[in-house]
């Protein structure tokens, strides 16, 4: 498939602006992007509501411009995955010399033989308007599609901004591995997830990369002759990389925990570190009865997972897959898939916060 | 203390995509150093494995006349892997495990003692691998061998054993007329009982396919329109702008009715046209479609049925040879690579809401779709003059390319006039969903290997399939030969096709 931007930017600025200039603009911008006499006037307005992907809304925070080059590069390389409108915030509450701008752009990418156009506004604000930049989000969303809400870093689980914008939205996705404290923020990111009003669900960047993990410990289970063996898991070992977060490593035995608790299984957390390797998840061992038994997933450098597994002291032989590297415009395309809670992630956050 | 009951599921499962992974299995390909192998079937199980669907210890054990050792099967099968895997490049530690179960047996497919030595092999293999006696029997032959290996299989005693499950995939085509087809299941079913017998049609693979049953039974507001009044006709197109490439042989026996009707038109329009099923299990599902077959009125030959040959033309900008100058293909052949049929169904749904079905090699362009064409709004409270050239509401599923649907409707063109033009509104896979559709293969095999036959044809269709082909073929022997060929190449058929279209005063749609 052949990507095409066609990139058309303008700039609307003041302190007063009008909203309804902006959507005015994008308007326009959509319209310029079709091909040069493809349709006359009034048909080509037609087409050009036609071509605006049809997905969702997607609200980026940053808060410094730093930030938002990373967030603007990561969502240029979403390719044709891109949400048909995206408001990216550059929300700087601690600067006081008044400011707010809003640049507007959209750009065509081709979809198979048809043009599909994406926008984009970016929102700078200082001071007091940084922290209600909601009131300005609100009006600008395509109605009718979900709302995502991607925060790089870890949000301020108390501040107004955070929690005037998680109102507006259906999704918040996060990355525990950034910034996060794992032994003290998973459990405000759980009370996200069940707030008493306008509930949000928690996309996690890290729950996506422990998918493969997940799967391959669920596919040991899948042998009607092996799955008795669940109930005898009474120790989950993971190692972190030594330098980062074992934010991962707390999910997982987390996720182990959660699920093995529903058959009444109390499963032992131990939370090892192998100084060896670059950070996150890098071994999974899980202890059945007697020494004979272990589930075990070893993390290889080459982005495979190798997987072994004995029973009553038989070895079984070893397999290789592939974990997909992912970055974070891969996680973010993932995450913005889903809509709906994921209670099996909320679960073993609860269990992972403990 | 009480003994807990067995657990009835593996709770870590819960939240994850896919429900399963198959019981661990070896998969006999027989076959294993041919064209279908090395291109379709060997790349989706690499794939499979990249993505972690197969289970630990899957194993291939190869069969061929080709004599090869393991390490040599190996070595080709990577090299296959490595010119028609759709996830490019290879991962060499994927393969490396992968590539530990495959294995190979040189045999000839009516050689007895040779499937002695494949089941010693297979036992050893169950022991090494913990493969536990499960195997899939998968023809990737030519189909005059299929009853051949049921047979030996059975003979050797390979089907019926004490431990594990059996199932065969059966390549098409399955049969070449209803006698050979009902012929070709009774020696299926001396080895295999029918929930065994996994007959491939690789169009029910596709994603879009499958969403056209969603696309009715989960959407409240189109099922209650999808029938005779509302819908006007139903048109289905499998169009190629390909010819018949290297298939000269297979294809001049075959032609376009036993290649594409017989299978995947047929398909389609059992999936068009099928009640809602009570529940996605396999029987439900082709109960429902078997109906659709057993209610098509037979064809009125002379007015509702057209065939057709492609002679020399211009495709795309490349002036291409005649049918009947292509490579092993008889000079004065009556093949026809085109067909065009009305089909009637006879029941309270569809009464006189005709089907149209065509299907052609080099045509102007590679397209599948169904369209349902709605009738007009009753009344127009417009001027003529504005609603000339408004089109009635038609909606479209694209199966290939730019897989999708689209609704196409009336809407006002701005302006201080009351003009109107008609929109499409379009919806493609490609911006809705971030994800790479898997090959039809990858979903068929793992759905065998899962045990679920919904996506594969049951016996009962495939003979009703042929029953309807062969009233068509056996009108076709008793009419004079044909005036082939009877369409350039790169145009949409022949004039006749048109015809039989326009006398209802209805035409084709240009996909």
């Amino acid at each position: 498939m052949s990507v095409r931007p066609v990139a058309h930017h303008a700039r609307v600025v003041g302190q007063f602006f009008d909203v309804r200039a902006i959507e005015q603009e994008l308007a326009e911008l959509r319209w310029r992007l079709l091909p040069d006499g493809a349709l006359g006037g009034e048909a080509a307005e037609h087409a050009a509501a036609e071509a605006r992907a049809s997905t969702l809304n997607l609200v980026a925070v940053a808060r410094t411009s730093k930030e938002e080059h990373r967030v603007s590069h990561t969502l240029e390389r979403m390719s044709v995955h891109h949400p048909s409108r995206t408001l990216i915030l550059l929300a700087q509450e601690d600067r006081h010399s008044p400011k707010l701008e809003a640049t507007v752009s959209a750009f065509t990418d081709m979809v198979g033989s048809r043009l599909v156009a994406n926008e984009q506004v970016l929102l700078h604000a200082h001071g007091q308007v940084a922290e209600h930049l909601a009131s300005i989000v609100a009006p600008l969303l395509v109605p009718d599609l979900p709302v995502m809400l991607w925060w790089p870093g870890r949000p301020h689980f108390k501040g107004r901004l955070f929690n005037e914008l998680a109102d507006l939205c259906d999704r918040l996705i996060i990355d525990s591995d950034d910034e996060f404290d794992p032994s003290k923020d998973l459990g405000p990111l759980l009370h996200v997830a069940k707030r008493r009003t306008a509930q949000i669900a928690v996309g996690d960047f890290n729950w996506a990369r422990l998918l493969p993990w997940r799967q391959v410990t669920a596919q040991f289970f899948d042998p009607p002759a092996v799955r008795a063996q669940l109930r005898a898991i009474h120790v989950v070992e993971a190692w972190s990389g030594a330098s980062g977060s074992d934010a991962q490593a707390r999910l997982i035995c987390g996720w182990i925990q959660s699920r093995l608790a529903r058959i009444d299984v109390k499963v032992e957390r131990v939370l090892r570190e192998n100084p060896e390797v670059g950070p996150g998840l890098c071994r999974l061992n899980l202890k059945g009865d007697g020494e004979g038994t272990r589930f075990t997933i070893t993390g290889k450098p080459n982005e495979c997972l190798a997987t072994d597994m004995e029973l009553d002291g038989k070895a079984y032989p070893e397999r290789t897959v592939r974990i997909a590297t992912r970055d974070p415009a891969d996680l973010l395309a993932v995450e913005m898939v889903e809509t709906g809670h994921d209670p099996v992630y909320e679960e073993a956050l609860a269990a992972a916060s403990q | 203390m009480a003994q807990a009951p067995p657990l009835t599921h593996n709770v870590l499962r819960e939240g994850l995509a896919l429900a399963r992974t198959p019981d661990p299995n070896v998969m006999v390909i027989f076959g294993a150093s041919g064209d279908l192998t090395a291109r379709k079937l060997m790349p989706a199980l690499y794939n499979l494995a990249l993505n972690r669907y197969l289970p630990a210890g899957f194993s291939v054990v190869g069969c061929a006349n080709t004599v090869w050792s393991d390490d040599e099967f190996r070595k080709v099968m990577r090299t296959a892997v490595e010119k028609n895997s759709r996830t490019q490049p290879i991962d060499d530690a994927v393969w490396d495990s992968f590539a530990e179960g495959l294995h190979y047996v040189p045999m000839g497919f009516d050689d007895q003692a040779a499937y002695e030595r494949l089941g010693t092999r297979l036992a050893q293999l169950d022991q090494e691998r913990g493969t536990a006696g499960n195997r899939v029997f998968y023809m990737a032959t030519l189909s005059q061998f299929f009853s051949v290996i049921a047979g030996r299989l059975g003979a050797a005693g390979l089907v019926k054993k004490p431990e594990g499950w059996e199932r065969v995939v059966v390549e098409k085509p399955f049969g070449r007329d209803l006698p050979s087809a009902q012929a070709l299941n009774r020696e299926l079913h001396a080895v295999f009982a029918e929930p065994q017998i996994y007959r491939i049609d690789h169009y029910l693979g596709k994603e879009t396919v499958q969403n056209v049953m969603v696309f009715r039974f989960a959407n409240g507001i189109f099922e209650p329109i999808w029938n005779r009044r509302y819908v006007d006709h139903v048109q289905i197109t499998v169009a190629e702008d390909i010819g018949i490439e290297r298939r000269g042989p297979y294809y001049d026996r075959a032609g376009a009715m036993r290649d594409i009707v017989q299978n995947h038109l047929l398909q389609l329009l059992s999936i068009v046209a099928m009640e809602g099923p009570a529940n996605f299990q396999a029987e439900t599902v082709r109960d429902e479609k078997v109906k659709v077959l057993r209610s098509i009125r037979p064809m009125d030959a002379d007015k509702e049925l057209v065939r057709g040959q492609y002679g020399p033309g211009w495709v795309a900008g490349e002036a291409v040879a005649g049918y009947r100058q292509e490579d092993r293909v008889a000079s004065d052949s009556t093949t026809e690579t085109y067909v065009a049929m009305k089909l009637a169904i006879d029941n309270w749904r569809w009464a006189d809401t005709p089907f149209y079905l065509r299907t052609g090699k080099r045509l102007p362009k590679r397209a599948s779709e169904i369209a349902i064409q709605f009738k007009r709004a009753p009344h127009l409270p417009f001027a003529k003059t504005v609603v000339e050239g408004l089109s009635a509401n038609v909606l479209v599923m694209r199966i290939q390319p730019h897989e999708g649907a689209s609704l196409k409707i009336a809407a006002k063109v701005p302006g201080p006039t009351m003009r109107m033009r008609t929109v499409n509104m379009d919806f493609f896979y490609g911006s809705s969903f971030l994800v790479e559709s898997p090959d039809a293969y990858e979903r068929l095999v793992l759905d065998c290997m899962l045990g679920d036959p919904t996506l594969f044809a049951r016996e009962d269709e495939v003979e009703h399939a042929w029953a309807l082909v062969d009233r068509a073929e056996a009108t076709w022997q008793e009419q004079p030969p044909p005036a082939f060929p009877s369409y350039a190449a790169g145009t949409w058929g022949p004039e006749a096709a048109d015809a039989l279209i326009e006398r209802d005063g209805r035409r084709w749609r240009r996909p």
